[in-house]
């Protein structure tokens, strides 16, 4: 049986369901398709940090800093425990170097409005327990914070079933129609839903739907390590980062090459504890396909590397360890907005390792673009053709 | 009645299990994700077989994908995993 709806969002991550939960908030006909779970991709193999110290000044920050205006009151908003908390976050710094990239990196998001100091070692241990004596210093912000994406995924989705919004598992597009460069109807493995306007949230996968319509899509899978402790009492203060892990982010091409493990499989320090009490030790960005493995030179790297920053975690047992996909763009920038030249085919992808972070903004700028035509922040740097067709 | 447990580790019960799959659960991870069942010290090794069972009343029991296993097998203090890669 043919199936409509006003609006078909493809991906049941915290990107799909935050889109799916900001069009039903305005009463549009949505139907979510994610072909296998809620969260069953990148969004449930990540860590939980909302930091918006690691990103870029300029508008990446500021779609950060916005997110987080909304993060503030989801947990009302959605009635569901999605365990959101404003924490404050830290990056620790090692060395001279690095201490003056971080003075500019901090310079710099300060003039876009972000709360952010400069800490010596002695201020940094007040607010983290166990880090090396070596350390030179850390940043801190308390505008960081964390939410379990686990959660934030099934509370978007709840949330806009309420409001009518149909969510559809198990269901895989298969096809993608249009007619005379507009989009006609989704086809998937359990029917076809006739639809004007199609919204590709499907992460790394996102190429794969793009070609459907005969576009390429410039993301690239980039693969995070991440090890999971026991539950022990509060141990990591908020959100700890390392300031290796924001020359991993920004400059992969600096590490490519190099002789040093910890450097080739970019290592960066991400420390965030859940509220069950497990610590989740990260991470690493290496291209690896759409290989989900998890590597036993990842293991010990990252814990090498987290133990010289924070010897107390020796104490302490990894009981997992797991790998997710995160969906690169050269730029480090989301694909947000239309798509020229096929009317009705929306891009909300490419959102590397912030998908958590830009989430809420996310699902509320594109259900303004698709409602009104217009949102509240410049979204042209984000714009799906900036890399050509 | 009494609140039956099935994954011991982080204490989630029967009826939380059954909510999980009326919430449209398929798989052991997708009860994992809505429960934490399975995401305890023993990381599921005694549960993965009863929640099976209880998936296999509305799965084919051929169908229920197996659930990833990841290293370390067992509980492994982090202090021996960096310091044994020194020797």
């Amino acid at each position: 049986m043919k199936k409509t709806a006003e609006i078909v969002v493809i991906g049941g991550g915290v990107i799909g369901t935050s889109i799916a939960y900001f069009l039903s908030k305005r009463w549009k006909k949505v139907v979510l398709v994610e072909r296998d779970d809620l969260a069953s991709g990148s969004s449930g193999a990540c860590d939980i940090d909302i930091i918006l110290q690691s990103k870029n000044p300029g508008i990446h920050l500021k779609l950060a800093m916005a997110s987080a205006e909304i993060y503030k009151n989801l947990p009302e908003e959605l009635d569901f425990d999605i365990e959101y908390e404003n924490t404050g976050g830290m990056i620790l710094i090692e060395d001279e170097e690095q201490l003056n990239v971080m003075k500019e990196f901090v310079k710099k998001q300060r003039a876009v409005g972000l709360q952010v100091d400069l800490l010596d070692f002695k201020e940094a241990t007040k607010l983290q327990k166990g880090l090396a004596p070596h350390l030179v210093g850390a940043t801190y912000s308390p505008q960081d914070g964390h939410v379990n994406p686990l959660r934030l995924c099934i509370g978007f989705a709840r949330a806009a079933a309420k409001r009518g919004a149909e969510i559809c598992l198990g269901t895989a597009v298969t096809n993608i129609k249009t007619e005379n460069g507009r989009v006609k109807s989704v086809v998937t493995n359990r029917g076809e839903i006739e639809t004007e306007i199609v919204v590709n949230a499907a992460g790394v996968f996102t190429p794969m739907i793009c070609e459907m319509v005969g576009m390429t899509a410039p993301i690239k899978p980039h693969r995070g390590q991440i090890i999971v402790t026991e539950p022990v009492p509060k141990f990591v203060m908020g959100a700890v980062l390392c300031a290796k892990y924001i020359v991993a982010k920004y400059n992969p091409k600096l590490l490519e090459g190099s002789d040093d493990l910890e450097t080739r499989l970019g290592v960066g320090l991400s420390l965030s504890q859940t509220r069950n009490g497990n610590i989740l030790i990260g991470g690493c960005r290496e291209f690896v396909g759409y290989n989900r493995s998890t590597t036993h030179e990842a293991f010990v790297t990252i814990l090498k590397h987290a133990t010289r920053l924070v010897p107390a975690l020796k104490e302490i047992h990894a009981i997992r360890s797991f790998a997710g996909l995160r969906p690169y763009t050269p730029d480090g920038l989301p694909l947000l907005g239309p798509v020229e030249g096929i009317e009705g085919f929306i891009m909300a992808a490419g959102h590397e390792g912030d998908g958590i972070a830009l989430s809420p903004v996310t699902g509320r700028i594109i259900s303004d673009i698709i409602l009104d035509g217009k949102t509240f922040i410049d979204i042209a740097p984000l714009s799906p053709g900036r890399f050509g067709k | 009645m009494k609140e039956e447990y099935i994954c011991r580790c982080e204490e989630v019960t029967r009826e939380e299990i059954e909510r999980a799959i009326a919430d449209g659960a398929t798989t052991l991870s997708g009860i994992k994700k809505r429960t934490r069942a399975g995401m305890g010290l023993c990381q599921g090794r005694t549960c993965r077989r009863l929640i099976t069972q209880m998936l296999s009343k509305t799965k084919n029991p051929a169908e229920i994908t197996p659930p990833t296993s990841r290293p370390p097998v067992r509980a492994v203090k982090i202090g021996e995993i960096v310091e044994g890669e020194d020797d």
